[in-house]
C-alpha cells in the first residue's frame, strides 16, 4: 500500500542525509583566499607572533609498521622518561597542547582513561603518567631554558622542513583549504632529487595568524600522508596561567632527575646527531641524507629479537627495516644506514665505506 | 456522528486479508446496523478475530474498504477508536500490577481521557463488573473469569458507542457466561451497539438481535436472528385420511409435497420459509375444505441446521 | 444510528463526563502523553525485574569497595580497572570504577532488557493490542516507550554512582580528587564531574536502546529482542577491538563508550562528549525510523 510504503521513508531518509552529511564534511571544503606567492607565505609565517595558544593535535602515521622502533638503548633511566615522551609522539596520538610564551607550556597525551602529561614553567618540567602514577620532576639547564617550546607542534616540523628550503626543494602553493576551522594556505614542499622516499611535505599556514596549523609527509607515490600532524582545534588565546603550575597529586610517585645536555629533544636533526653523538656518520646531503652507525653500535638485543627477526628483510649486503618514509638498513658486518632514501641509496653508501 | 447517513455502525466492502497463500478473510461484506446485538458467528479459525483486528487497526486490510461508526478505516482510526471498548482475543493485562493499576494504564494511554476523573472512572468501570473487591490485586492471581470481567472493565472505562467483543464468554464457567450475557444485554439496553463474536451458536441464539456466520475466511449468510432461519425450507406433515385433498390445498399455499406413501396417511409437504404461511392459517384452510386433520406438525428450521448447511463443517454446539 | 435520534444515540459507560461521546473529537482536547509516559514509567519501576536489575548493578560498586576494603596492601597503580588504586584514597573513585566496569556488559545488558522489552515485552503480554485500541497511537506509543527505556538508562547509571558514592563514603576517607591530567579538585567539582560522566554513560546507551526499540517491533517474544540486542552491544565492542576493522570504528555503537575520560582531564575536554552525542543522535535517528517504518506499518497479531 501507499501508505505503509511513506512510513518507510524515513528509514531511507536518514541514511541518506547522514551519509550526505559524512561526505560534504568531509569533502576538501573551498576556501577562498587572497593569492600569495610561496614566498608570500613563507613571509606570513615568519612574521608570525603567536606566542600564546591551546589546541589539540592529532598526529597520524602510516608508515607501514607497528610503531616507529625506539631508537633509545634503554639503558639508564635518566633517558629513559625522555625517550618515553619522544615515543608518545611517535605512534598514532592525540595530544592537547597549551602554549604560553617559550617558557610556558603543557601537553597532555590523551588517551582512553589515561593522560601523560609534560607540563614546562620556566626551568621546571613536570612529566605525570596517570596509568603509573608516576610525576617527574626535571630542571632544566639555563641554555636549554632559552630553547624555544617542545620541538613537535606543527609550527617547530614547519620550520624545519622550512629550513631545508634549498635548490634541493620545489615550493609551491596548493589551494587553499581549511584546518581546525580556519582557513590556510598549503605550502608544499617537493624534493627535486629521486633519492628520497619523501614525494612531498604540505604545511598548511593559518591565513590570519601565519601559524603553521598542520604539516605532513606523503611518501612518494602515495595519496595518503604517511605521517600528519595537524590541529584539530585550536585557540589563539592565552591559556589559564594555573595549568602550568603543576603539583604532584598526593598519592603519585615523586622522581627527581636532571637531564643530561646529550639527551635533549630537539636533537633528530643529523648535523646535530653528529655534533651530539661523535661516532654517526652522514652522507648524502638535503632528502637523500644518509645516516651512519658503526658496527656495534646498534644493540645487540635488539638485533637477536624476534620482533626485529619478523620486521626484517633480508637484502643483499644486510637486513632491510622498511617502512613508508623510512629505511634502515643493517649491514651483515653490523654497521647501520638509515635514511629517508630508497634501499638502493643505503646499499650504494654501504659499499662506498 | 455519520452513523446517521447509514444506520450502520459497521460496513465493509469486499474486506481480505491474506496471509502469505492463505486468505483468512476473502471478500467480506459485513452490515451492521446500529443499535444491534450481532452475533458473529463461526467455527474457530474461520477468520472471525481477523477481521475485527482489521475493523479495529491492529492489521491493515489487504483489499478492500471499512467504515466503523460513520468514519472510514484506517484514516478515522484516531477519532473511531475512543468511540469503541473492545475485547479482542481474550484479555492480556500485566500480571505484576493490580487491576486498578491496569485499568488505570489503559485509560492514561487514551489522549482524551481526562485525568482528574480517572479515578472514578476505573472504580466505577470495576464495580460495573463486579470487581472491586479484588481491585487491588495483582491480576496474576485473578481466575480467568476474573480476568475476562477486568476486560470488559477496560472496555467501558469510557463512554462508548461500539462495543467491539472477542469470545467473551470463552473459558468461564456457566455462572459466568451468565453474567457475561447479561452485562451484554445492560450494554445493548444503554443504546450501544454490540458485535460480539462467538463460536457458540447458542451464545449468539440467546444474547443477538442479528448475526452474520463465517466460514473459511468467507461471509456466508448475515442479517436478523429470524430473518436467518426464515432462510431455507419449512417442513409440514399432515395426518389425515383426506390426503389427496390436504395436498391440493397444500399446493395452494405453495407447497410441495412429497410422493404419497401408499396408505400411510401422511401428507409431508415443503416450502421455502420466508414464504410460510402461519401454521393456524394453513390448519384453518385445511378444515375449511373439508379435510379431516388428525395431526398437524410444522418442522421449524433450527439456525444450528442452517449453520451446518452453511459452514459444512462441525459445529462446536454443546459447550 | 442517527445523532439527531436521542434514544440510540446514548453510548454506554459510566457517566460521561466529555459529553455527547458522539460528539465531535475537536471538541475534546488531546493529552500531550505526558500522563502515558507517567503510566509507561510505573509499569517499568513496578515491576520487580527492573529493581533486580537495578540492584545487580547496584551490587557491583559494593563488590568492588568491599574486595578493595578487605584487601590489605590494596591494589597497585596501573593494575586493574582504572582508578581502582585510588579508591584507598578517596570514596567518590568507586563509583567511576565500577561505571567503567559495567560498561562493556552489565549496563548493555540491563539497558538490553529494558529496551528489548518495550514494544516485544507488550506483545507477549497481549496488552500491546489493547493500548493500540484505546487507541494510545502507534507513533505516541513508540515515543513513549522510548522515553521510557531513556530514562531507565538514566537511573541505571545514576544506581551505580549512587551507590558507588555511598559505599565509598563508608569504607574509605572523602578527599580530593586526582584528575587524569595529575591536577586535583575539591569534592564538590569532583560530584560534578561524576555526574558528568554519569550523563556521558547514558548519552552511551541512548543509541543502543533505539536499536533495543527497533528490535523489540521485530518480534513478539521479548526474549529475543532482549537477546539481540545485547549480542548487538558486544558485537559492536568485538569489531571495535579488531584493528583490522579500523575503517568500521568510527561508526560503532561502542566507540566512545569508555571515552569518558575525557571528563576528568582539566581543563575539561567536550570533544568525546559532542563526538559521541553525535554518534548516538544518529544511532536514534536511524533506528527510530526503522521502528516507526515498522510499528507503524505493523500487524498487532499478538
Amino acid at each position: 500500500m501507499v501508505r505503509s510504503s511513506l512510513r518507510w521513508m524515513p528509514a531511507v531518509l536518514v541514511p541518506l542525509v547522514i551519509g550526505t552529511g559524512v561526505v560534504v564534511a568531509g569533502a576538501s571544503p573551498v576556501v577562498t583566499l587572497e593569492e600569495k606567492t610561496p614566498e608570500q607565505v613563507l613571509a606570513l609565517v615568519a612574521a608570525s607572533d603567536v606566542r600564546s595558544f591551546s589546541g589539540t593535535i592529532q598526529q597520524t602515521s602510516r608508515l607501514g609498521l607497528p610503531e616507529f622502533p625506539s631508537t633509545d638503548s634503554g639503558s639508564d633511566s635518566t633517558t629513559d622518561s625522555v625517550a618515553s615522551a619522544l615515543e608518545l609522539i611517535t605512534g598514532a596520538h592525540e595530544a592537547r597542547v597549551f602554549v604560553d610564551g617559550p617558557q610556558r607550556a603543557r601537553v597532555q597525551i590523551t588517551e582512553n582513561l589515561a593522560e601523560r602529561d609534560v607540563i614546562r614553567s620556566g626551568s621546571e618540567v613536570w612529566t605525570y603518567d596517570s596509568e603509573a602514577k608516576e610525576a617527574t620532576h626535571l630542571t632544566l639547564p639555563d641554555k636549554t631554558a632559552a630553547h624555544d617550546s617542545p620541538a613537535w607542534t606543527p609550527g617547530e616540523i614547519a620550520a624545519r622542513a622550512l629550513a631545508a628550503v634549498t635548490p634541493s626543494t620545489e615550493v609551491s602553493l596548493d589551494p587553499a583549504s581549511r584546518v581546525a576551522g580556519r582557513s590556510t594556505y598549503e605550502l608544499v614542499l617537493t624534493p627535486r632529487t629521486e633519492d628520497t622516499l619523501v614525494g612531498s611535505v604540505t604545511i598548511a599556514v593559518d591565513s590570519e595568524s601565519g601559524m603553521p596549523l598542520a604539516a605532513s609527509v606523503h611518501a612518494r607515490g602515495e595519496s595518503a600522508p604517511a605521517f600528519r600532524v595537524a590541529f584539530t582545534a585550536i585557540d589563539l588565546a592565552a591559556p589559564a596561567a594555573r595549568l602550568f603550575a603543576f603539583t604532584p597529586p598526593a598519592e603519585a610517585t615523586v622522581k627527581e632527575e636532571s637531564v643530561p645536555d646529550a639527551a635533549l629533544p630537539g636533537t633528530l636533526d643529523a648535523r646535530d646527531l653528529r655534533s651530539a653523538v661523535p661516532p654517526f656518520g652522514v652522507s648524502g646531503s638535503d632528502w637523500s641524507t644518509v645516516v651512519e652507525l658503526p658496527s656495534g653500535s646498534a644493540p645487540p638485543e635488539l638485533l637477536a629479537s624476534p620482533l626485529f627477526a619478523s620486521l626484517a628483510t633480508p637484502v643483499d649486503g644486510g637486513k632491510l627495516l622498511g617502512s613508508a618514509l623510512l629505511n634502515v638498513l643493517v649491514t651483515d658486518d653490523g654497521r647501520v644506514f638509515a635514511g629517508a632514501v630508497p634501499l638502493n641509496v643505503l646499499q650504494d653508501a654501504a659499499a662506498n665505506r | 456522528m455519520t452513523v446517521a447517513g447509514t444506520g450502520l455502525a459497521i460496513e465493509t466492502r469486499g474486506l481480505s486479508k491474506r496471509f502469505g497463500h492463505q486468505d483468512a478473510v476473502d471478500d467480506v461484506d459485513l452490515t451492521v446496523p446500529a443499535g444491534t446485538v450481532f452475533g458473529f458467528l463461526g467455527p474457530n479459525g474461520s477468520g472471525k478475530t481477523t477481521t475485527i483486528r482489521m475493523l479495529l487497526g491492529l492489521a491493515s486490510a489487504t483489499r478492500g474498504e471499512a467504515t466503523v461508526l460513520g468514519q472510514e478505516l484506517p484514516g478515522a482510526l484516531s477519532s473511531v477508536l475512543p468511540r469503541i471498548g473492545a475485547l479482542v482475543e481474550g484479555p492480556a493485562f500485566y500480571p505484576f500490577l493490580s487491576g486498578t493499576a491496569n485499568l488505570m494504564r489503559l485509560d492514561s494511554a487514551d489522549r482524551y481521557a481526562s485525568g482528574s476523573t480517572r479515578r472514578s472512572r476505573v472504580d466505577a468501570a470495576l464495580d460495573r463488573v463486579g470487581l472491586t473487591h479484588a481491585a487491588g490485586k495483582r491480576v496474576k492471581a485473578y481466575s480467568l473469569g476474573m480476568k475476562q470481567r477486568l476486560g470488559l472493565a477496560s472496555a467501558l472505562l469510557s463512554p462508548r458507542e461500539l462495543l467491539v467483543l472477542d469470545e467473551p464468554t470463552n473459558g468461564l464457567d456457566p455462572q459466568g457466561t451468565r453474567e457475561v450475557r447479561n452485562l451484554i444485554r445492560s450494554f445493548a439496553d444503554d443504546g450501544a451497539t454490540v458485535f460480539v463474536s462467538s463460536h457458540l451458536l447458542s451464545e449468539v441464539e440467546q444474547m443477538c438481535t442479528h448475526a452474520a456466520i463465517m466460514s473459511a475466511g468467507r461471509l456466508v449468510a448475515q442479517g436478523g436472528l429470524d430473518e436467518l432461519r426464515r432462510v431455507g425450507d419449512a417442513h409440514v406433515t399432515v395426518v389425515t385420511p383426506d390426503a389427496e385433498r390436504a395436498r391440493r390445498r397444500l399446493a395452494a399455499f405453495g407447497f410441495v409435497t412429497d410422493e404419497p406413501a401408499e396408505g400411510s396417511g401422511r401428507v409431508r409437504a415443503t416450502v421455502a420459509v420466508e414464504a410460510a404461511a402461519a401454521p393456524e392459517s394453513i390448519v384453518a384452510a385445511l378444515v375449511a375444505d373439508g379435510v379431516r386433520v388428525r395431526g398437524f406438525t410444522v418442522e421449524q428450521v433450527t439456525l444450528e441446521e442452517r449453520f451446518v448447511a452453511l459452514t459444512g463443517e462441525g459445529f462446536d454446539v454443546v459447550r | 444510528m442517527s445523532s439527531a435520534e436521542p434514544g440510540p444515540a446514548r453510548a454506554i459507560g459510566e457517566r460521561a463526563p466529555l459529553g455527547s461521546p458522539s460528539g465531535e473529537g475537536e471538541s475534546r482536547h488531546p493529552s500531550l502523553g505526558i500522563s502515558l509516559l507517567v503510566s509507561e514509567l510505573s509499569v517499568i519501576y513496578r515491576r520487580p525485574r527492573t529493581w533486580a536489575l537495578l540492584a545487580a548493578l547496584a551490587a557491583v560498586p559494593i563488590l568492588i569497595a568491599v574486595a578493595v576494603r578487605l584487601t590489605d596492601d590494596g591494589p597497585q597503580p596501573g593494575r586493574g580497572p582504572p582508578f581502582l588504586d585510588s579508591i584507598t584514597n578517596n570514596g567518590l573513585f568507586v563509583g567511576f570504577t565500577a561505571l567503567v566496569v559495567c560498561i562493556p556488559l552489565f549496563l548493555p545488558l540491563t539497558v538490553g532488557v529494558v529496551a528489548g522489552d518495550t514494544i516485544a515485552g507488550e506483545a507477549g503480554h497481549g496488552t500491546l493490542r489493547y493500548l493500540l485500541i484505546v487507541p494510545a497511537g502507534r507513533v505516541r506509543l513508540l515515543l513513549v516507550k522510548y522515553v521510557g527505556a531513556a530514562i531507565f538508562c538514566l537511573s541505571a547509571t545514576l544506581t551505580i554512582v549512587l551507590a558507588g558514592t555511598v559505599i565509598g563514603f563508608a569504607l574509605f576517607p572523602l578527599g580530593d580528587v586526582t584528575l587524569l591530567s595529575g591536577d586535583t579538585i575539591g569534592p564538590g567539582e569532583s560530584t560534578l564531574r561524576l555526574l558528568l560522566v554519569a550523563g556521558y554513560v547514558t548519552v552511551s546507551l541512548l543509541g543502543l536502546s533505539a536499536v533495543g526499540l527497533f528490535i523489540s517491533t521485530l518480534t513478539d517474544v521479548p526474549v529475543g529482542a532482549m537477546a539481540a540486542t545485547i549480542v548487538i552491544a558486544v558485537a559492536s565492542q568485538v569489531v571495535g577491538a579488531l584493528p583490522q576493522l579500523a575503517w568500521l570504528h568510527p561508526w560503532l555503537l561502542s566507540n566512545h563508550w569508555l571515552g569518558f575520560g575525557d571528563l576528568l582531564r582539566q581543563p575539561i575536554s567536550w570533544d568525546s562528549f559532542g563526538a559521541n552525542a553525535l554518534l548516538q543522535l544518529g544511532y536514534i535517528a536511524l533506528f527510530g525510523a526503522l521502528a516507526y517504518g515498522r510499528f507503524t506499518t505493523k500487524d498487532v497479531l499478538s
